[in-house]
């Protein structure tokens, strides 16, 4: 199923270095997963280009660098019988 | 009015002497200042020293430097330039009055034509500058970035700009780079070398650190300045470095995330307690830390300067060490470690309480939007309003507003129509209307009360100014009738503003003796609440109505008159009668002594430069542009018209001479209806529409350029229906207009008895005012016609109009002087660069021997701005002065 226009898409945001969890909600509630080859996952619903920039500017302004942003597709219902 | 300007936005920060010296970086911006590059850009993340860099350089680089601290506020472009203009008064006093006076103004003129005006002051300022915008990013508004773009691609010689921030801006940096006009550090470039570690870890900061643990720091941190200083805090105090370099460099935790917490816990607790609760202030002195800890043990201004002194990333933001902020970044790491405490929302209606007592209303707000207390918040949105509005941020108090819960506004009346009136001043009318009804239904659910009693006439008055955006004048002029009936009979101000919408909407309505009346009364009512210097400057729009009604001798009598008050009142007084001088120029202009509107004219240009009025700009090059026609001098007409479009400043006073008709009429003149023509179908104009009075002049013109076609049909009816409003509303200086245009009409159509007729009528309403140009403008066919009248009326004895036919006739200048003026245009084929008009205006002033001064003077010039254009000049002819650039300028014909 593809998310419509209106439902938030999901990103996921790479950063070099290991952003401790309770950092999630300086992130506006995204969930952090920390990655073996030291990177840090930031991933969750974005409800739009503004937000999306909005969390860019937080990762600047962290002074944090940034490896890749990605749109990733919310996960399927589970099917049902 | 001045802009109230916050002046630690204006601070630049002094070079701090615990900085490590950068001698590799400032001799690069050195460099790139000596090679004339326009623009520095020093681009990186957080922590990096821009800001220490920046200042360090300014303050050594031999230059003055403007600096500008920017905030989210600032993109608003109105309220960016009232902060630059403040920013360069810092080292020009008298730079952009002008500039700042029409900002003032509710829809100022466009961005451009302020910047052009400041430009060319800048231009001319004596000694070069630096420009420092600091913190960049925090622009997030196309419009700026189109302002700066604009700025750099004009940017005059003695300014050099610079720009601190965290992400590139929106510039066309690689065309600036292509061209070498770019001096760029980057993060690579600031951060610390391994020497520079060393320098700062072990003499700044007192470590006595080993080569090894500098490198290992250096690397761990990749030389990022505010790491390193957040570790060597960490250190200061510690027996085992060892260990904690060990510790820090084997870690993978965020760094700063983990030199956070080391430093605070090198701090002691009511210290840690302190930065934590004092990081919800956006900006800090003692006492307002006082009143958020409530904490005896940790005095507020003490507690800051033992901070500083500890290097703890406080910022001053004056001299006095009143002011701070935290670093931002250190804040925002302080934000986040306080978390959300449940006593969060006292620290914040602490901090709001003290703000508002102290006057700081924005600040207050956000702490009170913070704290949750929406109440409150409302009432504070309430009363910044009046300063907000004055400080060009009403977009930012919109977005307070929308913060707040709908059903918060919506209770509150006076909040509603404010909101309202903020909407019409953005010239959203359907949100404008929204929210007068919603203020509606607020008030019909309590009683009035003392302070909602003004609400209803406010409502009719934003619904007038509403009616009147969208230029629907029936309804403007119903509902400002329904607000003067509703003001409670004391409130004046409400009276007075009612009044002179009234007043002007029926100018627009061309019922000029109930304008006239209305502006009376507006008069009165601004004696009566002691703001005479208002009474005093309205004259000149009272002057402006009674020429319209053909009254020259009154209008003249009022201007001299408010002068004379005006002097008697003192100097702030008199720089408002700037118009009234030019008004008595006109005059004079008009009834043919040229020696008086000479005078008059250079009393206003004196005066000029010293007036706040928004529209000083617009009336004088309309006014420099009539007597530039009346000369014949076509070309300067027309630019001195396009000038006074682009310094055209929105206000109330109706356009009764569209520029575009105006400049129509000068092709006419000019030999050149094919430009005529197209502009009157631009209009959609034809000779058969209905016209009501602010299109008269356009009609008018239409008439005109059928007379150059010889496509007189309907032509006549046109000027009767017009004829026929003018009289019936008394405009006897449109009826004279009307009658000759319809003269030259009839003489054009070779209808003698009937043109002599309409000369004869026109003439009789001028003469008893005196009117002289009005007839001598039309040249040689007015002339010709007036001399058939002459010989007509010679053969009767005494004939009432005899002598006053004979006076305007020796008016006219003989026909051979006209042609000369074309010459003046030419440019000559030896340049490289070819002379503006206004430069061959100046060429021509030297050539006759004024000095800089005096042509300052006649041209309406500073003269720091004459001697700019007269380097141009001197460049563009290679001259090295006045005497050989004129020499050279009559070898290239120019003179």
């Amino acid at each position: 199923m593809k998310p419509t226009q209106a439902q938030p898409t999901s990103y996921e945001i790479r950063v070099a270095g290991h952003l401790p969890p309770h950092w999630a909600d300086w992130f506006e509630g995204l969930t952090i997963t920390l990655e073996e080859d030291g990177d840090t996952l930031l991933t969750g619903p974005v409800i739009d280009q503004a937000a999306l920039h909005g969390l860019l500017k937080k990762v600047r302004d962290l002074g944090l660098s940034l490896v890749s942003v990605c749109p990733v597709e919310a996960e399927p219902p589970a099917a049902q019988l | 009015m001045p802009v109230p300007i916050l002046v630690t936005k204006l601070y630049a920060p002094p070079p701090s002497p615990k900085a490590v010296p950068r001698p590799r970086l400032i001799e690069r911006l050195d460099k790139g200042l000596a090679a004339g590059h326009k623009l520095t850009l020093v681009s990186a993340p957080a922590g990096f020293g821009k800001t220490t860099l920046v200042s360090e350089w300014a303050a050594g680089c031999g230059r003055p430097a403007v600096w500008l601290s920017l905030d989210e506020a600032d993109n608003d472009p109105a309220r960016f330039l009232a902060y630059l203009i403040a920013a360069l008064q810092t080292v020009a006093t008298d730079v952009g009055a002008g500039a700042s006076a029409a900002l003032q103004s509710p829809q100022p003129p466009a961005v451009e034509s302020i910047l052009t005006v400041l430009l060319n002051e800048i231009a001319a300022m004596p000694d070069g500058f630096i420009l420092v915008l600091d913190d960049y990013h925090l622009i997030d508004s196309k419009a700026i970035d189109h302002t700066l773009t604009f700025l750099l691609d004009h940017l005059p010689p003695p300014v050099h700009l610079v720009i601190a921030t965290r992400e590139d801006p929106s510039l066309p940096l690689a065309r600036l780079r292509a061209r070498g006009q770019l001096t760029e550090l980057r993060a690579a470039d600031l951060q610390f070398t391994p020497a520079e570690a060393a320098e700062f870890l072990n003499r700044v900061m007192g470590l006595a650190l080993s080569d090894g643990d500098v490198a290992a720091l250096e690397t761990r941190t990749e030389g990022w300045i505010a790491g390193l200083q957040l570790a060597a805090l960490s250190m200061q105090g510690r027996d085992d470095v060892a260990g904690f370099i060990e510790a820090f460099t084997g870690s993978h935790r965020f760094v700063l995330d983990y030199l956070v917490e080391e430093v605070l816990k090198q701090q002691p607790e009511r210290i840690q307690i302190f930065l934590l609760r004092t990081s919800i202030l956006a900006r800090m002195c003692g006492p307002l830390c006082d009143a958020v800890l409530l904490d005896p043990s940790v005095p507020g201004q003490e507690t800051l300067e033992r901070i500083e002194h500890a290097n703890l990333f406080l910022v001053p933001l004056d001299s006095e060490r009143r002011w701070y902020r935290y670093h931002h970044l250190f804040g925002d790491l302080l934000r986040r470690r306080l978390g959300k405490p449940p006593e969060l929302a006292d620290y914040h209606l602490r901090a709001c309480e003290w703000h508002e007592a102290n006057g700081g209303l924005a600040e207050a707000f956000h702490h009170a939007l913070a704290a949750g207390d929406f109440e409150r918040a409302a009432g504070l949105a309430e009363a910044a309003w009046p300063e907000m509005e004055r400080n060009f941020q009403t977009t930012v108090w919109l977005g307070w507003v929308e913060e707040l819960p709908n059903a918060v506004v919506g209770s509150r009346p006076g909040l509603c129509v404010t909101l309202a009136r903020a909407w019409t001043d953005a010239g959203e009318v359907d949100k404008s209307e929204t929210w007068l009804q919603n203020a509606e239904r607020a008030l019909a659910r309590e009683t009035l009360t003392d302070k909602s009693k003004t609400l209803p006439a406010t409502i009719a008055l934003i619904r007038g100014d509403n009616a009147q955006n969208v230029g629907n004048l029936a309804e403007t002029l119903r509902y400002t009738e329904l607000a003067l009936q509703l003001a409670p009979e004391e409130d004046m101000y409400l009276h007075a503003h009612a009044a002179i919408t009234l007043g002007f909407t029926q100018w627009a309505t061309g019922d000029l003796e109930a304008s006239l009346r209305a502006l009376y009364a507006w008069m009165e009512d601004m004696e009566e609440m002691g703001n005479r210097e208002f009474a005093i400057a309205s004259v000149f729009a009272m002057a402006d109505m009674l020429v319209i009604l053909g009254r020259l001798g009154e209008a003249d009598k009022a201007l001299r008159q408010a002068i004379r008050r005006a002097e008697a009142q003192g100097p702030e007084a008199e720089a408002v009668t700037a118009h009234h001088h030019l008004g008595l120029a006109l005059l004079a202009h008009e009834r043919g002594d040229d020696a008086a509107a000479a005078r008059h004219f250079e009393s206003a240009a004196e005066l000029g430069r010293r007036t706040t009025l928004i529209d000083w700009h617009y009336r004088w090059n309309l006014a420099q542009a009539r007597l530039r026609e009346s000369e014949g001098a076509w070309d300067a007409a027309l630019d001195l018209l396009d000038e006074a479009g682009q310094t055209y400043v929105k206000n109330p006073i109706p356009i009764l001479r569209p520029i575009e008709a105006h400049k129509a009429r000068v092709y006419l003149k000019q030999g050149r209806p094919d430009m005529a023509v197209a502009w009157t179908r631009s209009r959609g104009l034809a000779v058969s529409d209905e016209v009501t009075y602010p299109g008269e002049y356009e009609y008018l013109t239409l008439a005109r350029v059928r007379l150059a076609e010889g496509n007189f049909a309907g032509v006549d009816e046109l000027l009767e229906r017009l004829l026929t409003a003018a009289e019936a509303q008394k405009r006897t200086g449109s009826v004279i207009e009307i009658l000759l245009t319809r003269a030259l009409v009839h003489q054009a159509r070779n209808d003698l008895p009937q043109a002599l007729a309409a000369l004869e009528r026109a003439l009789a309403a001028a003469e008893p005012e005196g009117y002289v140009h009005i007839l001598v403008g039309e040249g040689d066919a007015m002339r010709r016609l007036l001399l058939k009248f002459r010989s007509v009326i010679e053969k009767q004895t005494a004939h009432p109009l005899k002598g006053y036919a004979g006076k305007l006739l020796a008016a006219f200048p003989s026909p051979i002087e006209t042609g000369s003026q074309t010459a003046i245009t030419k440019q000559g084929d030896g340049l490289i660069e070819p002379l503006t008009n206004r430069e061959l205006e100046i060429l021509h002033l030297i050539a006759e021997g004024h000095s800089n001064a005096e042509i300052g003077r006649r041209l309406f010039l500073a003269l720091s701005t004459v001697k700019g254009h007269n380097l141009r000049i001197f460049g563009k002819l290679q001259a090295q002065n006045r005497t050989e650039a004129v020499a050279r300028a009559r070898e290239l014909g120019l003179l």
